[in-house]
C-alpha cells in the first residue's frame, strides 16, 4: 500500500511545522534550558540512585512485582495513548473524502504506532540497564532487556486493542451530534448561566448545555463516591480525621482536574470580545471548583466529626485544595487544548517539587510558585497576542 | 482617551506592522473609517487581508504601529477598544457544542446585552434563522454558521462591524438581507463597516472606499466619489482591480 506511512508523515510534520515557526530565540531557549535541566534530572537521579544503590540491590519486592507491574502499567499507557494519536490523525476530517477503508485507515495507524512505538520501548531498556548499572546490579543489560520485553507487551496489548476495536470516529461523532436529545432543557442551565453564558457547557462539548450519561461518567462518579464513603466510614470508626481529610483533599483535586477544561480561551470568541482573561480564566474554574468542593464537603465533614479536636485538618486540607486546584487551573489554561499533557506536567512538577523539598527544605515551593506565575504570564500573554 | 482621534473617526490604524514568528506580512498599512463608511477589503490569497484583520480585532500583536477603535488603543486598553467592535467569527472556529440561541447568549453576556438587542432588526428574523436557534451549531450548514457568526456580530450594535469573507457562504436572500443591514447601519451615521471580499463586483453597490491589499501593503484606496463614479459603468470597478492584480503580480 502506498500511503500506509501516511499516519506516521503527518506526526512527524506537525512538530517540524511548530519548530518552524518558532523564533530562533525560543527555539535556543527551549534547547539550551531544556538540556540543562535534562543534565541536571540525570545528575541528580544518578546521585540519588548511588545513595541508596545497597538497598535498591536487595529490594526483592521491587525487583519482583514493583518494576514489572509498573513497566507493564505504562507500557499499557503509552499503547493505549499512542494508539489514540495514530487513529486521530488516520480518521483526520481532511482524510474523510479519501478512498480509504477502515482496515487500510487502522493499517496506517498501526504501521505509525509501530514506527514511533519501537524508539520508545529502546529508550526504557536503556534508562533501566542503565538504572542497573548505576546502582551496580548484576547483569544490567539483562535487566534492560527483560524492562523492553515488559513494557513492549504493556504496549503492544493495548496498542493491538485499541487499534482492533477502532470504528469510524467521523461517522461516530456525526451519529452522535445528529441524535438531538431536545424536549428536555440544559441541567446545568441555572449553573452555568453567569456570564459569560454556558460556558462549560462550551468547554465540556456538552450537546446543545445537555449531560448525557454514560458508562464512563456514572463509573467515576461510583469510584469517587465509594471512595469517599470508605474513608469517611474509617474515619468515623476509628476517630481518626486523617484518612478522611486525605481523601477530601486528594479526591477534591482529582474531581477539578478531571472537570476543568479551558480550550474556549484559544478561540477568537473570547479572545476577540470584550473580556480579559482573568474573568475568562476564572468562569472557567467555576464549575470545575464547585465540582470539587462539593466532593470535598462529604469526607472532610467526616472528618471533622470523627476527630472534632483536629478541627485544623480538615480546614489545611481545604486551604491546599484551593492552592493546588488554582495551581492546576493555570497548568490547564496554558496546556489549554491538552489537558492530559497539563494534568501530567502539573502531577510531575508536584513530585518533583516534593522530591526536591526533602533535601532542599520549603524553599523549593518558591520554585513551584514560580513555575506557576511563569504559566499564568505565557497564558495570559498567547491569550492577549495569539 | 487619545485626543487626536475625531469623534467621526471609529478605526484608527497608524504605521502598523503585523506577521507571524517576528516576520510581517503587512506592513506601512494607515487606515482610517469614519462613521457611515462601508470598507471593501481587497486582495489576493496571501495578500495580507485576514491577517490585517486579526491585528486590528487583537488576535496577533502588532510588530510596530497603533490601532485605536472608537477612542481605544487596542494596546493599553483591550477590553474597551474590543467593546467597539463586533467580528462574524469564522465558521470553524464556532463553539459547535452551543445551540445557536446559546452562542448568542454568551455573546450578549459577554457584550452586555440581550440575545436578541440588534441594530434596528431582528437579524434572526431576517437572515432565516429561526428554525435553526435552538439546535446544535454543530447541526448548521456553512452557510447558516456564517448568518450566526454575522447575526452575534451585530449583537449590542458595536460601531464597527467587521467581515472577514462571512458573505461567501450565504444564500442569495440571506446575503441580499446583510447587505440591506450593512447599508443601514451605515446610513444611520453610528457605525462603520469592514467587508473583507474576493466578490470585486458587488464592491461598488454595497462599499463607499475600498482598499486593494498586496504584499502586505495598501497598494489601491478608492474613495467614496471614485467608487460611486466605478459604480456607474458596469464592470469597470472590476476591471480596474483586476489590472491592478495583475501588475502587482506581474512587478511580484
Amino acid at each position: 500500500m502506498r500511503h500506509e506511512r501516511l499516519v506516521l508523515t503527518l506526526l512527524w510534520r506537525e512538530p517540524l511545522a511548530g519548530l518552524r515557526s518558532m523564533r530562533r530565540r525560543d527555539l535556543a531557549w527551549i534547547g539550551l534550558g531544556g538540556s540543562a535541566l535534562f543534565a541536571y534530572a540525570v545528575a541528580d537521579i544518578v546521585v540519588a540512585l548511588q545513595a541508596g544503590a545497597a538497598t535498591l540491590r536487595h529490594a526483592w519486592p521491587l525487583w519482583t512485582f514493583g518494576l514489572p507491574g509498573a513497566l507493564l502499567g505504562l507500557g499499557g499507557l503509552a499503547g493505549n495513548l499512542l494508539a489514540r494519536l495514530c487513529l486521530s490523525r488516520a480518521f483526520a476530517p481532511f482524510l474523510k473524502a479519501l478512498p480509504l477503508s477502515l482496515v487500510q485507515r487502522r493499517r496506517m495507524a498501526a504501521v505509525a504506532a509501530c514506527a514511533l512505538g519501537i524508539p520508545i520501548v529502546v529508550l526504557v531498556a536503556a534508562t533501566i540497564g542503565f538504572g542497573c548499572f548505576v546502582i551496580a546490579k548484576p547483569l544490567a543489560p539483562v535487566w534492560g532487556l527483560g524492562a523492553a520485553i515488559l513494557f513492549g507487551a504493556g504496549f503492544c496489548a493495548t496498542a493491538v486493542l485499541h487499534l482492533r476495536s477502532a470504528r469510524d470516529p467521523v461517522r461516530i461523532g456525526n451519529s452522535e451530534l445528529a441524535r438531538d436529545p431536545g424536549g428536555h432543557r440544559p441541567l446545568l442551565g441555572p449553573f452555568d448561566r453567569a456570564a459569560p453564558a454556558w460556558l462549560s457547557s462550551w468547554a465540556w462539548g456538552l450537546p446543545a448545555g445537555r449531560v448525557t450519561l454514560s458508562w464512563r461518567l456514572v463509573g467515576a462518579a461510583m469510584l469517587f463516591g465509594l471512595v469517599a464513603v470508605v474513608a469517611a466510614s474509617i474515619s468515623l470508626v476509628r476517630h481518626d480525621a486523617v484518612p478522611a481529610a486525605m481523601v477530601a483533599l486528594t479526591g477534591g483535586v482529582l474531581v477539578f482536574m478531571l472537570s476543568a477544561r479551558f480550550h474556549p480561551l484559544g478561540s477568537p470568541v473570547l479572545r476577540t470580545a470584550p473580556l480579559g482573561f482573568a474573568r475568562a480564566w476564572l468562569r472557567l474554574a467555576r464549575l470545575p471548583l464547585q465540582l470539587s468542593v462539593a466532593y470535598f464537603l462529604l469526607p472532610a465533614g467526616a472528618a471533622l466529626a470523627a476527630e472534632p479536636s483536629a478541627w485544623a485538618m480538615p480546614l489545611a486540607s481545604g486551604f491546599w485544595l484551593m492552592v493546588l486546584n488554582g495551581a492546576y487551573a493555570v497548568f490547564a489554561a496554558y496546556f489549554m487544548t491538552a489537558p492530559f499533557v497539563a494534568a501530567l506536567s502539573f502531577l510531575g512538577a508536584i513530585a518533583y517539587t516534593s522530591y526536591e523539598s526533602l533535601e532542599y527544605g520549603r524553599t523549593v515551593v518558591i520554585g513551584f510558585a514560580a513555575l506557576v506565575l511563569f504559566l499564568w504570564y505565557r497564558a495570559q500573554r498567547r491569550y492577549r497576542h495569539g | 482617551m487619545d485626543s487626536s482621534v475625531h469623534p467621526a473617526e471609529i478605526l484608527a490604524v497608524r504605521g502598523l506592522s503585523a506577521g507571524y514568528g517576528g516576520r510581517a506580512v503587512v506592513s506601512g498599512i494607515d487606515l482610517s473609517l469614519n462613521r457611515g463608511d462601508i470598507l471593501g477589503l481587497l486582495g489576493a490569497n496571501g495578500s495580507g487581508k485576514s491577517t490585517l484583520l486579526k491585528a486590528i480585532t487583537g488576535q496577533i500583536p502588532p510588530l510596530s504601529g497603533s490601532v485605536n477603535v472608537n477612542g481605544a488603543d487596542l494596546a493599553s486598553a483591550a477590553e474597551r477598544a474590543k467593546f467597539g467592535f463586533g467580528l462574524a467569527i469564522d465558521p470553524s472556529d464556532l463553539p459547535v457544542a452551543l445551540t445557536g440561541r446559546q452562542y448568542l447568549q454568551l455573546v450578549g453576556s459577554i457584550r452586555g446585552c440581550a440575545e436578541d438587542d440588534w441594530p434596528g432588526v431582528n437579524v434572526a428574523e431576517r437572515l432565516g434563522l429561526k428554525p435553526w436557534i435552538d439546535r446544535a451549531i454543530a447541526h448548521y450548514s456553512l452557510g447558516t454558521r456564517a448568518k450566526i457568526a454575522i447575526a452575534a456580530a451585530l449583537l449590542g450594535a458595536p460601531p464597527l462591524l467587521i467581515l472577514d469573507e462571512s458573505l461567501n457562504g450565504l444564500d442569495p436572500l440571506a446575503a441580499f438581507e446583510v447587505k440591506r443591514i450593512i447599508l443601514a447601519l451605515a446610513s444611520s451615521g453610528r457605525h462603520a463597516v469592514i467587508i473583507s471580499t474576493h466578490v470585486v463586483e458587488s464592491v461598488p453597490g454595497l462599499c463607499n472606499r475600498a482598499v486593494l491589499l498586496a504584499d502586505g501593503r495598501i497598494a489601491r484606496d478608492w474613495q467614496p466619489w471614485h467608487l460611486a463614479e466605478a459604480g456607474q459603468m458596469p464592470g469597470a470597478f472590476e476591471a480596474e482591480v483586476m489590472r491592478a492584480l495583475t501588475v502587482q503580480a506581474t512587478d511580484g
